[in-house]
C-alpha cells in the first residue's frame, strides 16, 4: 500500500492581481500556479516588478489577490475570515523583510516577543523570546534598542521574531538586500541550517545568485508570470546580482 | 481577538510613548470637560440653593380670590377639598404629607421679644401660618417639641401659677425670666417648671408649653445676610442646635405674641378687645416647610385663634394646600382637573420659573461645553490620522505578526479611549481647581448675602463620572474613523511606507 503523498504547505491556483485603476491599471500577476512542499526551501527569483513581493505577501495574507486560489497550510485563506488569516500568520508563518521592521520604541526581546501579544496561549513568551535570540546569536542584546545594532544584527532581530512562534513557513523579502555581503552570507547559512535541521519550509523573494544557489527549487518570474528556469534566465532574472 | 491584558499594555505603552500626541490631542479634552463639569456643578449648586429658597418639588393649591359687593366669595378651602385633592391618582395616598393644608393667622398679632439685649418688636399677623406637626419631620429634636403642646391636657407641668401683671404702658410685656437665685425686689419671674420651655399663661393661670416656631431657612439667611449685620448680632449657625447652645438654650429664642395687637393703625377694628391677650412662642428650629417669610407654628393653634377671634369660618378655611405630586410632570393634568372640577388654582411659583429659567441656563451652558468637547473630538480625529499615517508601517508590521483588523482597531480605539480618560481627569482636577479658586474669591471677596452658599459647586458623582465618560466618549468617537483606516489598510502596502 502506497503512502498518501504530504500535502503541499503552499498551494496557488490561477492568481491574478493588479493594481490601480483604469488607465493607470497594472497587472502584477497573471495566473500563477505553484505548490511549495512541507520542507522545501525555494527562491522565488525575477526582476524588479515581476510580481515576486506581490506573491510572497499574498501567500502570507498580507495582500488579497484579484482571482484565484490559495491555500496555506490546509486552509483556504481567500475563504478565511480576517482573524483566521491573523491566526495563520501569528501562529504558522513567519516574515522576514528586507528593511526590518523592528519597532524602534521596544527592546530587541519586545520585538521579538511581539507576536506573543496577539496569542492567547503564548507560554512564557520572555523565555522563548530569549531562546530565539540565542539562536539567531543576540543573546546579550535583548535589552539593547534596535537603533543601537548594526543592519546584520537587525536582520537576526527579525528573523528571531519570525521564528519566535516556531512557524511551519518561514517567507523572506530581499532578507539580504540591506546587507553586505559578509553578513548576507551569515543569514543565508542560517536559513540553509533552518531548513536543513527543523525542517521549517522556506520561501524567499531575492535578486541574489547566491541565495537563489543554496535552494531546493528555483521559481522564476517574469512581467507576473512563472518561467521555465534555465541558467540564463536565472542569471537575467537575477539581474546580474551578486553570484 | 488579543487577550485583554496585552491590548491594554500596548496601549498604555503607544500612548505614553508620544508626548507630543498626547499632548496635542488631549489639550481639548482637558478644556472641555473643565467647563463640562464646572458648568454642571455650578448649576447644580445654584438649583441647590434655588430649591432651598423655592422648593419646586410641591405646588400649592389656592382659593382665586371673589367678592361680590364687598363680600368674599371666594370658596373655601377645607377638609372635603383635602380629602378630594389627597383622592388623586396624581397625589401618592399612602405618603401623610403628599397633601398638607395650610393656615395662616386670619387676624392682627404682635411679637416681641429679647436676643441679645436687643429689644425685636415685630408685626405676627399676616406673617404665620400653621401646619400639620406630623409635616415637619426636618431633624428629631424639631419633631419632639414642634407639637400641639396645648391640646396634650394631660401635660404633668401644667400646674397652677401667678402670671405676670400687665404693663398698661407696652402693647405686648417681654417674656419674663426665669427665677434665679438672687432675685431683685419687683420683679417678676417665671414661676413654671422648666422656664425655659413652660411659661404662666395669664387666661387660665396655668403652666403652658409656649408654642413652638419653626422658621424658614430663608429667614434664617435674611437674619445673616441683613439683619444680624446692621445690628451687631450673631451669625446664625447652619447647625441650629449649635447655634442656640452658644446663645443659652431654647430660653433665649422665646418671645411674646400679643393676639389681636398690631401697631399697623386700623387693622384690627373688627378684634374685640377684651379678646386681646398674650401667648409666648419659642423658636425650636429651623424647617424647609416652613412659610419662607414668617413663622410657621402646629396648625392646631392658628384653629384655636382664629375660632376665638375670628369664629368658626376662620377655623376650618385653609389658606392654602401644599400637594407634593408623584411625579411632576402630571402637574399639567392636576391642575386642569383643579380648576375643572374645584374652581381652584395652583399658585404661581417663582420656583419654578428660576427652575426653567435655571434649565435653559444649564442647558445653554452644557452645550457649549459640549461645543468645546466636540471641536477636541474633532481635534483628536486629526490628530489620529495624522499618527496613523506616520505609523502605517508599525500597524502593517502588527497585521503580519498576527494582528487582525479588530485588534488594530482596538489598539487605536484604546488609545484614544485612554488620552481621553486621562485628559478627563487632568479637565476634572482643573475644574475642581478653577472652582476652589472660585469659592476662595467669593469667601475672601464678596460679602454676606442672603443664600451666599460656602460653595458655588457641587460636584456630584453622576457629573464627575458624567465627565468622564464624556472625555472618553468623545475621544473614542474622535478615533473611531482614523481606527477604522488604520485597521482597514492592506499590511502589505502599509509595509511598503517610506
Amino acid at each position: 500500500m502506497s503512502e498518501k503523498p504530504p500535502a503541499p504547505i503552499v498551494r496557488l491556483r490561477d492568481i491574478t492581481k493588479s493594481y490601480g485603476m483604469g488607465a493607470a491599471k497594472t497587472q502584477v500577476l497573471r495566473g500563477v500556479s505553484f505548490d511549495v512542499e512541507p520542507g522545501e526551501f525555494v527562491a522565488l527569483v525575477g526582476q524588479s516588478g515581476s510580481g515576486k513581493s506581490t506573491l510572497l505577501n499574498i501567500i502570507g495574507g498580507l495582500d488579497q489577490p484579484d482571482a484565484g486560489e490559495v491555500e496555506v497550510l490546509g486552509t483556504d485563506t481567500l475563504r478565511a475570515t480576517d482573524a483566521e488569516r491573523a491566526g495563520i500568520r501569528n501562529h504558522s508563518i513567519g516574515f522576514v523583510f528586507q528593511a526590518f521592521n523592528l519597532l524602534d520604541h521596544l527592546t530587541v526581546l519586545g520585538n521579538v516577543i511581539l507576536p506573543a501579544a496577539f496569542s492567547r496561549d503564548a507560554k512564557d513568551p520572555q523565555a522563548r523570546g530569549h531562546e530565539a535570540l540565542r539562536r539567531v546569536g543576540l543573546a546579550d542584546f535583548a535589552s539593547r534598542r534596535p537603533g543601537e545594532l548594526s543592519g546584520g544584527q537587525k536582520q537576526r532581530v527579525a528573523i528571531a521574531r519570525a521564528l519566535f512562534n516556531a512557524p511551519s513557513l518561514l517567507l523572506c523579502d530581499e532578507p539580504t538586500g540591506n546587507l553586505d555581503s559578509e553578513t548576507g552570507k551569515e543569514v543565508i547559512d542560517f536559513f540553509r541550517e533552518l531548513n536543513a535541521k527543523d525542517g521549517v519550509t522556506l520561501l524567499i523573494v531575492t535578486h541574489e545568485r547566491r541565495v537563489s544557489s543554496v535552494a531546493k527549487r528555483v521559481i522564476a518570474m517574469r512581467d507576473g508570470m512563472l518561467v521555465e528556469t534555465t541558467d540564463e534566465e536565472l542569471a537575467a532574472a537575477h539581474g546580474g546580482g551578486p553570484a | 481577538m488579543m487577550p485583554a491584558r496585552n491590548l491594554v499594555r500596548m496601549v498604555v505603552a503607544n500612548t505614553l510613548r508620544s508626548r507630543r500626541h498626547f499632548i496635542l490631542s488631549a489639550f481639548g479634552i482637558v478644556i472641555g470637560i473643565a467647563t463640562f463639569v464646572v458648568f454642571l456643578a455650578s448649576t447644580e449648586q445654584v438649583g441647590t440653593v434655588l430649591e432651598k429658597i423655592f422648593p419646586v418639588e410641591q405646588v400649592q393649591v389656592i382659593a382665586p380670590r371673589a367678592s361680590l359687593l364687598g363680600k368674599d366669595i371666594s370658596k373655601k378651602l377645607d377638609d372635603s377639598i383635602v380629602e378630594k385633592i389627597r383622592s388623586r391618582p396624581e397625589v401618592d395616598r399612602a405618603d401623610p404629607t403628599a397633601v398638607v393644608p395650610r393656615m395662616t393667622l386670619a387676624f392682627p398679632a404682635f411679637g416681641r421679644g429679647d436676643f441679645e439685649g436687643n429689644d425685636l418688636k415685630f408685626e405676627v399677623g399676616g406673617f404665620a401660618d400653621g401646619i400639620n406637626p406630623d409635616y415637619v419631620t426636618d431633624d428629631d429634636r424639631t419633631r419632639q417639641l414642634f407639637k400641639d403642646w396645648d391640646g396634650m391636657k394631660d401635660d404633668p407641668k401644667r400646674v397652677a401659677c401667678v402670671p405676670p401683671p400687665k404693663d398698661p404702658n407696652e402693647e405686648v410685656i417681654q417674656s419674663p425670666p426665669a427665677h434665679r437665685k438672687v432675685e431683685r425686689a419687683g420683679v417678676y419671674y417665671n414661676p413654671c417648671p422648666q422656664p425655659d420651655r413652660y411659661y404662666c399663661d395669664e387666661v387660665d393661670s396655668q403652666c403652658h408649653h409656649r408654642v413652638p416656631i419653626v422658621m424658614s431657612p430663608t429667614m434664617i439667611e435674611l437674619y445673616n445676610g441683613q439683619f444680624a449685620k446692621s445690628h451687631g448680632l450673631p451669625i446664625a449657625d447652619t447647625d441650629f442646635v449649635k447655634f442656640v447652645t452658644q446663645r443659652g438654650g431654647l430660653s433665649a429664642m422665646r418671645f411674646s405674641i400679643g393676639l389681636g395687637l398690631t401697631t399697623i393703625a386700623g387693622t384690627n377694628s373688627n378684634i374685640s378687645q377684651h379678646k386681646v391677650r398674650r401667648v409666648e412662642a419659642v423658636l425650636v428650629g429651623i424647617s424647609t416647610k416652613a412659610m419662607p417669610i414668617g413663622m410657621t407654628m402646629p396648625i392646631q393653634y392658628i384653629q384655636r385663634w382664629n375660632r376665638e377671634f375670628l369664629g368658626e369660618d376662620a377655623a376650618t378655611a385653609y389658606s392654602s394646600i401644599i400637594v407634593r405630586l408623584k411625579d411632576r410632570n402630571q402637574i399639567a393634568v392636576f391642575s386642569q382637573w383643579l380648576q375643572d372640577e374645584l374652581d381652584l388654582r395652583l399658585e404661581d411659583s417663582l420656583g419654578e420659573k428660576f427652575a426653567t429659567a435655571l434649565f435653559v441656563i444649564r442647558l445653554v451652558l452644557v452645550l457649549i461645553s459640549l461645543v468645546i468637547i466636540t471641536i477636541s473630538s474633532i481635534n483628536i480625529a486629526h490628530n489620529f490620522f495624522m499618527q496613523v499615517t506616520e505609523r502605517r508601517r508599525e500597524l502593517g508590521l502588527l497585521r503580519a505578526v498576527g494582528a487582525g483588523q479588530l485588534d488594530v482597531l482596538l489598539v487605536v480605539l484604546g488609545e484614544a479611549a485612554l488620552i481621553g480618560l486621562i485628559g478627563g481627569v487632568l479637565g476634572l482636577v482643573l475644574g475642581v481647581g478653577l472652582a476652589s479658586g472660585v469659592d476662595w474669591g467669593s469667601a475672601h471677596y464678596l460679602p454676606r448675602f442672603p443664600y451666599k452658599p460656602d460653595s458655588w459647586f457641587h460636584f456630584k458623582w453622576w457629573i464627575v463620572l458624567g465627565g468622564l465618560a464624556c472625555s472618553t466618549g468623545f475621544s473614542v468617537l474622535g478615533g473611531y474613523l482614523p481606527a477604522r483606516r488604520a485597521s482597514t489598510m492592506e499590511p502589505a502596502q502599509a509595509l511598503t511606507q517610506n
